[in-house]
């Protein structure tokens, strides 16, 4: 699977991409909601998923998942958080997983990703 | 944002080859490594805040940062830090949302919390894996030509005494002690866990017993909080954990209570990490020391062969010698840790032999114990004068002169081993090195075989201490001088000359193999990754090699390959150069202005 992850802190990030690469996916890391979003528009290439933190500054990754849907990308979109995720996954019920960022997300990322 | 950014730590680039685990490590350490900084960054900014202001940019800053190192400190396990950062980005949370309005108070929370995230950033594992360590990372041998037949290796495949087995626990509630020392130990291999308080160290301990200990004597609670943690952990268990003490204490009251609780070792602060290095060794070390050495010399043949069978008996190396004027070849050829002489000799008496060996530069320190029947105190002390380090009596007991030669010769070998090494790098200092290059040069005279001597300069050295900082410089030395070791040739001497600057003594090597040798090193340090402040960098040294007998002295060899590696700094460094006869000829003497400067 071809994956988009978004993460303003590279640590995480990179995190992500590691765990994600070990599962066999081919992975871009961008450090910024705006980033992420030149991605779509200039390489126009076609991500599968796109996994983002959802605290970054100016465009938070609830944000960047609302501007997606406004520009009519619609594929799936994982939420990963510090915060306890339960009020986020009540308020934004299309999102397709919305994780808690700790050291659990070895497991729960991969089992999310393979569930889409 | 990517201005924003711009001086954000972040890791190294990707080598996606590896395996989660190892890619995981690395992470880790590299976060870890980073996380002063960043601890830093925020002190800074939590002490540019000003009571009574409306700081709305500062407090923005400083609540991405905590976020951030929440999330992060979660994604990699460590739960406390995450949730003291958690409760730093609260804090910072509630006083954005009061209008951005500074309280006093606000400071001093932050602060502690800092305090807090400090001391679990130290209690964390310091050196999660040898392979990962936050300094710097060696490649692995590369596979080598197999050797052509009737021609030795041109590198050693392994290490021979392999540290990455050990596990060291080393508490001290000095939190940027512990942390330097952990990360030192660490560039030689050993596995260490830092703790800065005991409660922990006794936890760690429970789950699982270290090889060795280093261990703090005075802490806030006790001024004897370390030997009393020592006593209670022997107390519980068979076989006790060697234990290194190391203290500002160097009185007689704290050796005491570290001896009492079963210390091997003691070192005073400041810590001189080779040397505790060498205690580590020593004390962890799974194969048994080299066997003492002695050489036992009695005209009375049948008495010599004796004490020289009582002490195989203990598993000494022994030799026995009925004539004072075979002695000196003898030490020639048999490496000899301490001498036994018989003080009434017909030929030589035994401070005679003494004044001859102590005349020779070689065998000054050489421990010397006299074995007589003389029992006359003062004859015994006029004898001890000439300087012989002991007396005894005989008849001899067996088990007292095995006590006696085994505790010199420990004694004297552990005195020699740190007065020939370098205190950074625990190679050969300069004195030591040069004394091997001037055996080697008789040696190769006299059996006609090939020498070479290579002189080894870091490229820009300058610069990196100035760029990184001097730790890190030094870690660029740490990691040279153990490529050398790890990758060349048992029978080849490296010592530090001086500064950057390194020797290499490379014993039954031609030009050319010599040559091959030095670019197989010099490719393989320039694949070393160092890490500071999560910056990444590479360094590379120049070098310049001589051979005899082109060359046919010590100081012309040295002189030659001064000049040689004065030739390559100038071809442009990163390069190995051949000493020729012509060099001196035509190239000025190095330390011409170019060489001074970031050489």
């Amino acid at each position: 699977m071809r994956i988009l992850i978004v993460d303003d802190d590279p640590f995480a990030g990179a995190m992500a991409e590691a765990i994600l690469d070990a599962e066999g996916h081919d992975c871009k890391l961008v450090e910024s909601g705006v980033e992420a979003l030149d991605a779509f528009g200039e390489e126009g290439e076609g991500f599968d998923l796109v996994i983002s933190d959802m605290h970054m500054p100016l465009l938070s990754g609830l944000d960047l998942f609302r501007e997606m849907r406004d520009r009519g990308i619609s594929i799936p979109f994982v939420l990963l958080t510090g915060d306890d995720p339960a009020p986020l996954r009540a308020q934004v019920p299309d999102l397709a997983a919305c994780l808690t960022k700790d050291a659990s997300l070895e497991a729960t990322l991969p089992a999310a990703v393979a569930g889409i | 944002m990517v201005a924003e950014r711009g001086n954000a730590p972040s890791p190294a680039a990707p080598n996606k080859a590896e395996s989660f685990q190892i890619r995981k490590a690395r992470l880790r350490a590299s976060f870890l490594s980073q996380l002063p900084g960043r601890l830093a960054d925020a002190r800074r900014a939590v002490a540019e805040l000003r009571a009574g202001e409306l700081d709305h940019a500062q407090l923005d800053a400083l609540y991405v940062l905590f976020h951030t190192l929440k999330g992060s400190g979660a994604t990699f396990g460590f739960r406390k830090i995450s949730d003291a950062a958690k409760r730093a980005e609260q804090t910072v949370r509630h006083a954005m949302d009061s209008d951005g309005l500074v309280e006093a108070a606000l400071r001093a929370e932050l602060d502690r919390i800092l305090d807090q995230v400090d001391a679990l950033a130290l209690a964390a594992d310091v050196q999660v894996d040898p392979d990962v360590a936050p300094g710097f990372e060696l490649p692995g041998p590369e596979p080598q030509p197999e050797p052509t037949s009737g021609q030795a290796p041109d590198t050693r495949p392994e290490q021979p005494a392999d540290r990455s087995q050990r596990t060291v626990y080393l508490c001290d509630d000095d939190p940027d002690l512990a942390a330097q020392l952990a990360s030192q130990l660490g560039c030689f291999g050993y596995r260490v866990r830092a703790f800065t308080n005991l409660a922990d160290l006794r936890a760690a301990v429970d789950t699982e017993r270290p090889s060795a200990m280093i261990l703090d004597i005075v802490f806030p609670e006790d001024e004897n909080a370390g030997p009393k943690m020592l006593a209670e952990l022997a107390a519980g268990e068979d076989k006790a954990i060697p234990c290194i003490f190391i203290s500002c204490r160097d009185d007689f009251g704290g050796r005491l209570q570290a001896v009492r609780a079963g210390g091997s070792a003691y070192c005073t602060k400041p810590i001189k990490t080779v040397e505790l290095l060498e205690f580590l060794d020593r004390l962890t070390n799974p194969h048994p020391p080299e066997p003492i050495n002695v050489l036992v010399v009695d005209d009375d043949r049948e008495l010599a062969q004796f004490h020289a069978t009582v002490l195989e008996e203990a598993g000494m190396v022994a030799k026995a010698v009925s004539e004072p004027v075979q002695v000196l070849s003898l030490l020639e050829t048999f490496d000899a840790d301490l001498v036994l002489m018989d003080m009434y000799m017909p030929d030589c008496s035994g401070p005679e032999l003494s004044r001859i060996l102590r005349q020779i530069p070689g065998h000054v320190s050489l421990p010397i114990i006299y074995v007589s029947s003389e029992t006359d105190v003062e004859r015994q002390h006029k004898a001890l004068a000439v300087g012989a380090d002991g007396f005894l009596t005989k008849p001899i007991e067996p088990d007292r002169l095995i006590a006696e030669v085994g505790l010199r010769a420990e004694r004297m070998r552990i005195l020699h081993s740190l007065m020939v090494r370098d205190g950074l790098t625990g190679l050969f200092n300069h004195n030591a090195i040069m004394q091997f290059l001037e055996v080697a040069v008789a040696n190769a005279r006299r059996a006609g075989t090939p020498l070479c001597f290579a002189m080894i300069d870091v490229d820009h050295f300058k610069s990196v201490n100035d760029t990184y900082g001097h730790p890190t410089g030094d870690q660029v030395l740490m990691a040279l001088s153990r490529t050398l070791r790890l990758r060349l040739r048992e029978d080849d001497m490296v010592g530090r000359y001086g500064g950057e600057e390194f020797a290499v003594v490379l014993n039954g090597a031609g030009i050319e193999q010599a040559k091959r040798i030095l670019d197989a090193l010099r490719t393989s340090f320039s694949n070393v990754t160092f890490f500071s402040d999560g910056q990444e960098f590479r360094c590379t040294f120049s070098v310049g090699v001589s051979d005899f007998p082109t060359f046919d002295t010590p100081d012309a060899m040295t002189e030659a390959a001064d000049r040689a590696l004065y030739r390559a700094k100038k071809g442009g460094r990163n390069r190995v150069e051949i000493a020729t006869v012509q060099d001196a000829l035509t190239e000025p003497a190095p330390g011409s202005p170019e060489t001074s400067d970031g050489s």
